[in-house]
C-alpha cells in the first residue's frame, strides 16, 4: 500500500488512534463509524464502450470503469461433452487497474485487480452470462482507470465504479440459434442487459467490496486516509445480492429487502504498521543516551504510538460480518444508494 | 480498412461531412477535479482526453519518475515537467493493452514534457517538479494535439505561469503520398480514418502568434505540399486558441458570478455577456 503514505508524526497519530478507539468513535470528519462518504455517479459516459460509470466522492478521489466485449472463438469446443449444458471459464474476463505514478506491475495494483476479479468470479456465475453457444463466447474487458491522485485506498471507490459499469453493460442481442456462427440484432436499443433489471432477473448481482478497518474494538467503514494510518487491520470485505426466482404463491411484501451474500474477506497490509514509534518521555534518549533496542521490548506506554501489531480478533471479524450483512447494515445501504443512480 | 478518399474531389466532402477546412466539435472545460491542483477535459471530435495536474511541489520522485518511464524535462534549478499517458484499453474501437513502455506513447510524452519546458516559467519554481497526468478516454484521430490543448488547459487552472497558451491542431492531405496529384488540398483536423490513410502533421503555435512550437510529422509527404499543410494547421492553431480561451474566460466569469473569485479592478472583461 506504498499510495498511502501519510506525514502524521507519532503524536498525531496517537491523537487519531485515541479518538477512534473511544466507544462510539470519534472521526476526524464527524461521520458515524458506519457512514459513507458522499459520492456522485453516472453511467453510461463512453459511447465506445459496452458499459461505462464514473464515481467521484466528495474528497476529490474519481475514477472510470469502461467494459468492452468481444466475440472470441472457444478453444477445443469439439471435446463433445453433450451434457455440460454451459461451459464457461474465469479468465473470459480481464480486469486490469491503472493508476497514475504507478507501474503497471505493481503489486499493490494487481493485488487491487485479482480482489476485484476475485469478487466477481468467485461463484462462477459470471462467466455463464458471457456463453453464447459452444463454439463462441464473450470475452469482457474491464479496464479500471482512476484519474485522481491516489488518495487514500482506492479499493472502494473502483469497486463501486465497477458495479455500476456492469450493471449498466449490455451485449447486443442474439440473432442466431444453436451452434451456429453468432449473429446478432445490430438495433443497440434492443441489446441486453448482462445483468437483467428488475423483475425476470435472478440470480447474482454484481459484487461491492467494501474497505473495513478496526481501531480497538471499534469497526470503522470506509477510512479515510488518515484513519488507515492508525488502522489495527484493514479488511476487505465483498458481498453481493442474490436475487432468488420468486414463487408464485408469495407475497410481494413477504419478499421485501434483498438477500445479500458474503463473497469474500481479506486483510490488507494496513499502512500503520510502517509508522514510527513515539518515545515515552522517560527514555528520552537525547538525554541519556540509552540504546535504541531497549525501547522495543518495553511495554506499551499510555499515550504514545506504537504502531500495531498481530491479527484480528475473531469476535470483531464477527461483528465486521454482521454489520455488513444484517438488514438495514452497510451494505444495503450502499447497494440502495446505488439503486438511485439512473442506467443509460 | 482502408477508406476510400477519392469521393472528396467529387463534392469537397469528407467522410464526416466537414469541408477541408472544418474543424471537428472542440469542447473544453477546466477544474473538473476538486482533488487536482490542475485539470482538464477536452474533447476534439472523438477524441476525449483528460489531464490531471498535481504541482509544482517538491522534486523528491524525479528518479522514480524516470524508472517508471514517465518522460522528464527540465530539472535542476527549474522545475521539472513529468508528463504521463495512460491510453485506456476502451480508448480505441478495438481493445487494446498499450502499456506503460509503449514506444509511442513514451515519445508522446517526451514531446509534451519538451514543449511545456519551454513554454512554461519553469525558472519561478526550482527544484520543484509539475505532473500532468493525461487520460486518453476515446481516441479518434488528433491524438497529440487533444493532449497538448488539454495540458495548457490544466497548466492554466493550476495558475502556473507560461508565456502563452500551446494550442495544437493536424493538417492532411487529401491524397495519399503516392498517388503523385498536384490538385490535392490541405485538410485540417483529421480523424483516425483519415489519419490511417492519409498524409498528416502536427503542430503546435505559441498562442495565435505564428511561432511554431510542436511540428510531428509520422507518414511520408511530398515536400511541395507540406507548405499549405503547414499554413492550414498553422491558421487551425489559432482557431483552437480561441476557443481554449473561450472556454477558460467563460469558467472565470462562472466563478465570479458564483463568488469563488473576486473581480478585479483591472478587469476589462464584461461579465454580463
Amino acid at each position: 500500500m506504498a499510495t498511502t503514505h501519510t506525514l502524521l508524526s507519532p503524536a498525531e497519530l496517537n491523537y487519531l488512534h485515541t479518538s477512534l478507539s473511544l466507544r462510539p468513535p470519534i472521526r476526524s470528519d464527524g461521520r458515524l463509524p458506519t457512514q459513507f462518504r458522499p459520492l456522485t455517479a453516472e453511467t453510461g459516459i463512453l459511447q465506445g464502450t459496452n458499459g461505462s460509470a464514473c464515481v467521484t466522492f466528495s474528497d476529490g478521489a474519481e475514477a472510470i470503469v469502461g467494459v468492452k466485449a468481444e466475440i472470441e472463438k472457444t478453444p477445443d469446443a469439439q471435446s463433445g461433452d453433450e451434457d455440460k449444458g454451459k461451459k464457461a471459464r474465469g479468465d473470459w474476463v480481464e480486469i486490469s487497474v491503472e493508476i497514475p505514478s504507478q507501474r503497471d506491475d505493481d503489486a499493490g495494483t494487481i493485488f487491487l485487480g485479482e480482489m476485484l476479479r476475485e469478487a466477481l468470479l468467485g461463484d462462477g456465475e459470471f462467466a455463464k452470462k458471457l456463453w453464447i453457444n459452444r463454439r463462441f463466447h464473450w470475452r469482457l474487458h474491464i479496464d479500471i482507470l482512476l484519474l485522481s491522485p491516489a488518495l487514500s485506498y482506492p479499493l472502494p471507490l473502483l469497486s463501486l465504479t465497477t458495479h455500476l459499469a456492469l450493471l449498466a453493460t449490455r451485449l447486443p442481442k442474439l440473432k442466431s440459434e444453436g451452434d451456429e456462427d453468432p449473429m446478432f440484432d445490430d438495433d443497440w436499443e434492443s441489446s441486453v442487459f448482462v445483468y437483467p433489471r428488475e423483475g425476470a432477473s435472478e440470480g447474482t448481482r454484481p459484487p461491492i467490496t467494501l474497505l473495513v478497518v478496526t481501531v480497538g474494538d471499534n469497526v470503522i467503514f470506509d477510512p479515510s486516509k488518515e484513519e488507515l494510518a492508525v488502522a489495527e487491520t484493514a479488511l476487505a470485505v465483498s458481498v453481493a445480492e442474490v436475487r432468488r426466482e420468486k414463487s408464485r404463491g408469495e407475497m410481494e411484501v413477504d419478499t421485501k429487502g434483498r438477500e445479500l451474500k458474503l463473497l469474500s474477506i481479506r486483510t490488507i497490509d494496513p499502512p500503520s504498521r510502517l509508522t514510527p514509534p513515539g518515545v515515552p518521555n522517560g527514555t528520552a534518549t537525547a538525554t541519556d543516551g540509552k540504546p535504541a533496542s531497549n525501547l522495543a521490548s518495553e511495554t506499551p506506554v499510555a499515550g504514545v504510538w506504537k504502531a500495531p501489531l498481530g491479527g484480528t480478533k475473531f469476535s470483531v471479524v464477527d461483528g465486521i460480518v454482521q454489520a455488513v450483512l444484517e438488514k438495514g447494515g452497510v451494505a444495503d445501504e450502499v447497494l440502495d444508494g446505488l439503486d438511485g443512480v439512473e442506467l443509460a | 480498412m482502408p477508406l476510400d478518399t477519392s469521393t472528396y474531389s467529387l463534392a469537397l466532402l469528407r467522410v464526416d461531412g466537414r469541408r477541408w477546412n472544418e474543424l471537428r466539435r472542440l469542447h473544453a472545460q477546466i477544474r473538473i477535479q476538486a482533488a487536482a491542483d490542475g485539470s482538464s477535459y477536452l474533447e476534439m471530435g472523438n477524441t476525449k482526453v483528460m489531464c490531471v495536474l498535481t504541482g509544482p511541489s517538491e522534486a523528491q520522485q524525479q528518479q522514480q519518475g524516470q524508472r517508471r518511464g514517465q518522460a522528464t524535462a527540465g530539472g535542476g534549478k527549474n522545475a521539472s515537467i513529468n508528463v504521463s499517458i495512460v491510453v485506456a484499453g476502451f480508448a480505441s474501437v478495438d481493445h487494446k493493452k498499450r502499456g506503460r513502455n509503449d514506444k509511442r506513447t513514451q515519445e508522446l510524452e517526451l514531446t509534451i514534457a519538451k514543449t511545456f519546458a519551454s513554454v512554461v516559467h519553469t525558472h519561478l519554481f526550482p527544484n520543484s517538479s509539475i505532473s500532468l497526468a493525461l487520460h486518453v478516454l476515446s481516441a479518434d484521430g488528433s491524438l497529440l494535439a487533444a493532449l497538448l490543448n488539454a495540458a495548457t488547459l490544466a497548466l492554466i487552472d493550476a495558475g502556473i505561469p507560461m508565456s502563452d497558451y500551446i494550442a495544437a491542431c493536424t493538417a492532411g492531405s487529401t491524397s495519399s503520398y503516392a498517388a503523385a496529384d498536384d490538385s490535392a488540398d490541405p485538410l485540417l483536423d483529421l480523424n483516425t480514418q483519415e489519419e490511417q490513410e492519409l498524409p498528416f502533421i502536427t503542430v503546435a503555435t505559441l498562442g495565435e502568434t505564428d511561432r511554431v512550437a510542436v511540428l510531428n510529422c509520422e507518414s511520408r509527404v511530398q515536400v511541395s505540399r507540406l507548405e499549405g499543410m503547414l499554413a492550414v494547421a498553422v491558421d487551425g492553431c489559432k482557431e483552437v486558441k480561441q476557443l481554449l480561451d473561450k472556454a477558460i474566460k467563460a469558467k472565470g466569469a462562472k466563478m465570479i458570478r458564483e463568488g469563488a473569485a473576486e473581480k478585479s479592478d483591472a478587469m476589462a472583461m464584461d461579465l454580463d455577456e
